[in-house]
């Protein structure tokens, strides 16, 4: 119970006291007992405010304070920073909002909007009063790192991490590193190998000796949270050579502990269902990642089926931009990748005709360069709408690709080729899930992992501790996605390089003398905060508090009534809600001042001199501001003001706008 | 169902089209074009045929001569892809189509071939004129009988026919049904164009290439029949003795303009000149000077001492007779005039 409290009530300026009779209800509180200070102040949030505040509480010796002025979502640290430095707990600070939730909304209604206000400012004093003083939690963080996938964005992260210091972890569930990366040739725009740049980051974390790569290896538990994850892995035997074949082998088994993790587990390539355009029926179709191996691996001249390529039809978005599929999203890396495959095509195999079957074409950003390119090197684009799909059937030796072209007037056209290419787009991994139930990562509709905030949180998830980098988000194409994991590393960097992190106090309690462990609250726990532990010869419910994000989801559900949250007790929940519904004698004297204007206005027997002037020179029907000052000599803000009170009365009206001038046409209503 | 044709393209740069790939269909060629209507528009459809090679299509369509080549198209191409220079490449394909003996496409396509044919005909002026022991008088007499022989059968065996071609690539092939009456009324609109090119007047840029295009047709076609009919070099009329220098040195006048625009390059028609709009120009103005010196000379009575000069003219008049009016550019006087009426026939 607080004795001593100071209240504040802010005008802001006006945005408050317009409406909220401020002064008043500074009084109104004066009177209160355990109200040691109370005041109506013009800007609360001003310096001068701040430093008598301090000043306040410092000499009062107060012990909880109420401001009420605008949204704790502007100040609420501004005056707990004050608390703070006048040596008072900042949890013994509370904010009411009497802007946004009384004069701005209720400004038609001054009266009820003080009253209002005068309601939740009686509840934030009575919350004060039963208001508790809390200290954040301090959280260790072990000095190391998980970086799950070793693709592109997982080595280039384990590497920027090793490179601040940390103890990374690097796991990868095939034998070889490099995902997808590793299994490209040329790449656009350097026009490296993709080989390449793989073999360059291996050198790297070989070089390195707090990197620790495990091949072969998955994810098999994972527990603890912030700062203290225990993980466990399972590492797969390898059979390299015929000597060891068979060998009865068994899977290894590891734990570490980390401070973070980093998940970079990357896309899988869409796989076309049977059938799906041809796919599987016939063997001249194959996706594009099989057509690049392809490629790659022929030499002098491009041959399927024994057969040399003289003309490839692309078929874009398959997998991808399925209205009534399961992948609405564009993959947006595979316009790209096949305008590319294109330029690749004619550069090493010379003249072979190239035919795309494209819905739109989305070269973003530098890739716009290789479309011109592929134009110019006589590739031949046709458009097709999903309604409308290319059909593929077999001409003799070759295939037949039949499509309504939408930039020839819905003209069907037929195109003889030799092969078929389905751009294929990007899908989630296959194992994401399991990767996603063991660190609660969320997973949207796409099957992507999500972030908190695609645009200002965007390698963050809801976990604490846990990070998203890569195409493991969604599709991105290489640079996309070592800049996401790069940026992930960076958020990791910034929470390893403390040795302890504050946790904000505002979690949920358990009572364990009233707890009887149902486990109903750690069933609808999100975050896994709530764990059954052994207590006092019982089972309780415990808190993890480096998880708990104080939701408060877990309160309502148990039928003990054994949880609360911080700041948010029943206590206090319940003497707000009588502060509000105290009823309060408020003088109705911003209502009367209005009447007693209106009545003046309406009881006079002339008009005020300046009154007069502005009617004698609205001369016609007519008239505009600034042809009114002219006439009665005002200046054009003065009779603004006057028109505005006349308009108010039905004295003149605005008539007209002028379109040009963007002036309104006054005219006399009522003389 | 159409079926791509990959090599329309390259058999396309033979008649002297080369960035059209670079297209990327935004169609601001046709947002932009003065003449292209919501009925007919181009040229972005005549690119895209000429992509996919649908040659029917292309055959069967009237749209590349419904285009005057003001250039705005290829100025405002944000992949410079030139569509006005395709569809004049397309113009001299479809020539080479229409002409029944082929050979507009052979000299379209090769300068060597062109060439040849410029140097068999002088070489034969020059046998026949030995064999007659460059006898003047006997010269120009087979010279205004062979005017008179050549316009009749150009006319017949290779002009008639082709626009028979035409007809029946654009009207009958397609299905296009025309009632009599309809091909007797609109008869005027072949006219009209024929001699005015009223739809370049359309082009925004156009109206002083039109006007000079204008006095050069007239004068052209007036030359002709004061030379052939009212037989100007021997005629006795001081009327048509005038009308024959004056028109000669309308000719004249006018295609050194044009030469001069094709040597500047400035205009977006006259950039990418191809040898058949050389030999169409130099031989036109050739034949307005040659004409005007001959009478010249002949007034002053120094064409017997300078009997080459006829020779020359005449080897001017047989190659334009026999190379460039039916296999040449000149044909486009016919063609552009016809394409309007058969596409009111169509309407």
């Amino acid at each position: 119970m607080k004795k001593r409290i100071g209240v504040y009530i802010c005008h802001c300026g006006g945005n408050i006291s317009d409406y909220v009779d401020v002064a008043e209800l500074g009084k109104m509180f004066h009177k209160e007992e355990n109200i040691v200070v109370s005041k109506d102040v013009m800007f609360a949030c001003a310096d001068s405010n701040q430093k008598d505040m301090i000043a306040d509480i410092q000499a009062n010796q107060l012990d909880g304070i109420v401001v009420a002025s605008c949204s704790p979502k502007l100040h609420l640290h501004t005056f707990r920073n004050v608390a703070i430095r006048a040596g008072l707990n900042p949890m013994n600070y509370v904010q009411v909002n009497v802007r946004e939730q009384c004069s701005w909304p209720h400004s038609d209604k001054p009266r009820e909007a003080t009253v209002k206000a005068a309601g939740l400012i009686r509840a934030g004093i009575n919350r004060v009063i039963h208001s508790e003083s809390l200290d954040n939690i301090e959280v260790e963080i072990k000095k190391s790192v998980l970086v799950i996938g070793a693709g592109v964005s997982g080595m280039k992260a384990a590497i920027e991490l090793a490179n601040n210091g940390h103890e990374v972890f690097l796991i990868e569930k095939e034998f070889s590193v490099g995902g997808h990366v590793g299994q490209t040739g040329k790449v656009f725009m350097t026009g490296q190998d993709g080989r390449q740049i793989v073999d360059k980051l291996y050198q790297q974390i070989k070089s390195r000796n707090n990197i620790t790569l495990f091949t072969g290896a998955v994810l098999e538990k994972v527990s603890g949270s912030l700062g203290n994850f225990q993980v466990e892995i399972k590492v797969k035997p390898r059979h390299l050579n015929a000597a060891n074949v068979n060998q009865v082998k068994v899977d290894e088994r590891m734990t570490f502990i980390v401070g973070s993790v980093l998940v970079a587990t990357g896309f899988d390539h869409y796989q076309p269902k049977a059938g799906e355009y041809g796919y599987g029926q016939f063997p001249q179709v194959i996706t594009l990642p099989e057509f690049n191996q392809l490629m790659d691996k022929s030499k002098g001249e491009l041959m399927c089926q024994d057969k040399p390529v003289g003309s490839v039809a692309f078929i874009y978005c398959v997998g991808s931009r399925q209205t009534k599929g399961e992948n609405k999203y564009c993959s947006r890396t595979c316009c790209n990748a096949a305008v590319h495959t294109s330029l690749q095509l004619k550069e090493k195999f010379g003249n072979i005709r190239a035919y795309h079957l494209f819905r739109d074409i989305r070269t973003y950003g530098k890739h716009e360069v290789m479309y011109e390119a592929s134009c110019r090197q006589g590739d031949v684009y046709l458009k097709y709408e999903e309604k409308e799909m290319p059909l593929v059937s077999a001409e003799g030796k070759q295939l037949l690709v039949k499509v309504k072209d939408y930039l020839t007037a819905k003209k069907e056209i037929e195109i003889p080729v030799d092969m078929v290419v389905l751009v294929t787009g990007m899908v989630a991994r296959e194992d994401s899930t399991r990767i996603s139930e063991h660190l609660k990562i969320p997973i949207g509709n796409d099957k992507f992992f999500n972030e908190i905030h695609p645009k200002l949180k965007p390698v963050e998830t809801v976990i604490k501790g846990v990070y998203i980098g890569g195409s493991c988000q969604g599709p991105r194409n290489i640079s996309e996605s070592v800049q996401s994991a790069l940026s992930a590393a960076a958020k990791v960097n910034t929470l390893l390089s403390k040795d302890t992190i504050s946790v904000d106090p505002v979690i949920a309690r358990i009572n364990p003398d009233a707890c009887i462990w149902c486990g109903k609250c750690a069933d609808v726990c999100d975050y896994t905060a709530l764990k059954e532990v052994e207590a006092g010869g019982k089972r309780i419910a415990a808190v993890n508090k480096a998880v708990c994000t104080g939701c408060g989801i877990c309160a309502p559900v148990c039928p003990e009534n054994a949880i609360e949250v911080a700041q948010f007790t029943d206590k206090e929940i319940e003497s707000m809600i009588d502060g509000f519904t105290t009823q309060f004698d408020i003088p109705e004297r911003q209502q009367e001042a209005e009447e007693s204007e209106q009545d003046a206005v309406t009881q006079m027997k002339e008009y005020p001199q300046v009154w007069k002037e502005i009617l004698a020179g609205m001369t016609n029907e007519q008239n505009t501001i600034p042809q009114i000052a002219e006439n009665s000599k005002l200046s054009k803000e003065l009779v603004t003001w006057h028109l505005m009170t006349m308009n108010k009365y039905g004295i003149v009206q605005p008539a007209r706008m002028d379109e040009k001038e963007l002036y309104f046409y006054y005219k006399v209503k009522n003389h | 169902m159409a079926r791509v044709n990959p090599d329309f393209v390259s058999e396309l740069y033979k008649y002297g089209e080369k960035d059209f790939s670079a297209c990327y269909n935004c169609g601001n060629c046709t947002a932009i074009c003065s003449l292209s209507t919501a009925e007919s528009s181009f040229p972005r459809e005549m690119v895209r045929y000429t992509t996919l090679g649908l040659e029917d299509e292309i055959k069967s369509s009237l749209k590349p001569w419904q285009c005057y080549a003001c250039g705005e198209c290829t100025t405002d191409c944000p992949r410079q892809a030139d569509p006005s220079e395709l569809m004049m490449s397309l113009r001299r394909w479809l020539m080479a189509q229409y002409d029944w003996t082929g050979l507009s496409g052979l000299l379209y396509k090769s300068l060597p071939l062109s060439l040849v044919a410029f140097v068999l005909t002088l070489a034969g002026v020059l046998f026949y004129a030995m064999q007659h022991q460059f006898n003047l008088e006997h010269l120009m007499e087979v010279g205004h009988l062979f005017e008179m022989v050549a316009i009749g059968s150009v006319g017949v065996v290779i002009l008639l026919p082709n626009i028979a071609r035409m007809w029946y690539f654009t009207i009958l092939k397609p299905g296009v049904k025309v009632s009599f009456v309809k091909y007797v009324k609109s008869l005027g609109e072949l006219f009209v164009h024929m001699f005015t090119q009223k739809r370049a007047l359309g082009c925004d840029d156009n109206q002083f290439r039109w006007f000079e295009h204008f006095i050069l047709v007239l004068a052209y076609l007036s030359l002709l029949f004061t030379t052939v009919f009212l037989d100007w070099f021997s005629t006795e009329s001081l009327f048509v003795h005038v009308l024959g220098y004056v028109l000669s040195g309308l000719v004249f006048i006018i295609t050194v303009d044009f030469v001069r625009h094709r040597i500047q390059k400035k205009q977006a028609v006259t950039k990418n000149s191809q040898p058949s709009d050389w030999f169409f120009v130099v031989w036109l103005l050739l034949m307005g000077l040659t004409a005007f010196l001959v009478k010249f000379f002949q007034d002053m009575s120094w064409l017997e001492s300078n009997k080459w000069l006829y020779i020359f003219h005449f080897t001017i008049l047989v190659q334009w007779a026999l190379i460039i009016v039916p296999f040449g550019k000149w044909t486009h006087f016919l063609y552009r005039s016809f394409a309007m009426y058969f596409e009111k026939l169509k309407g």
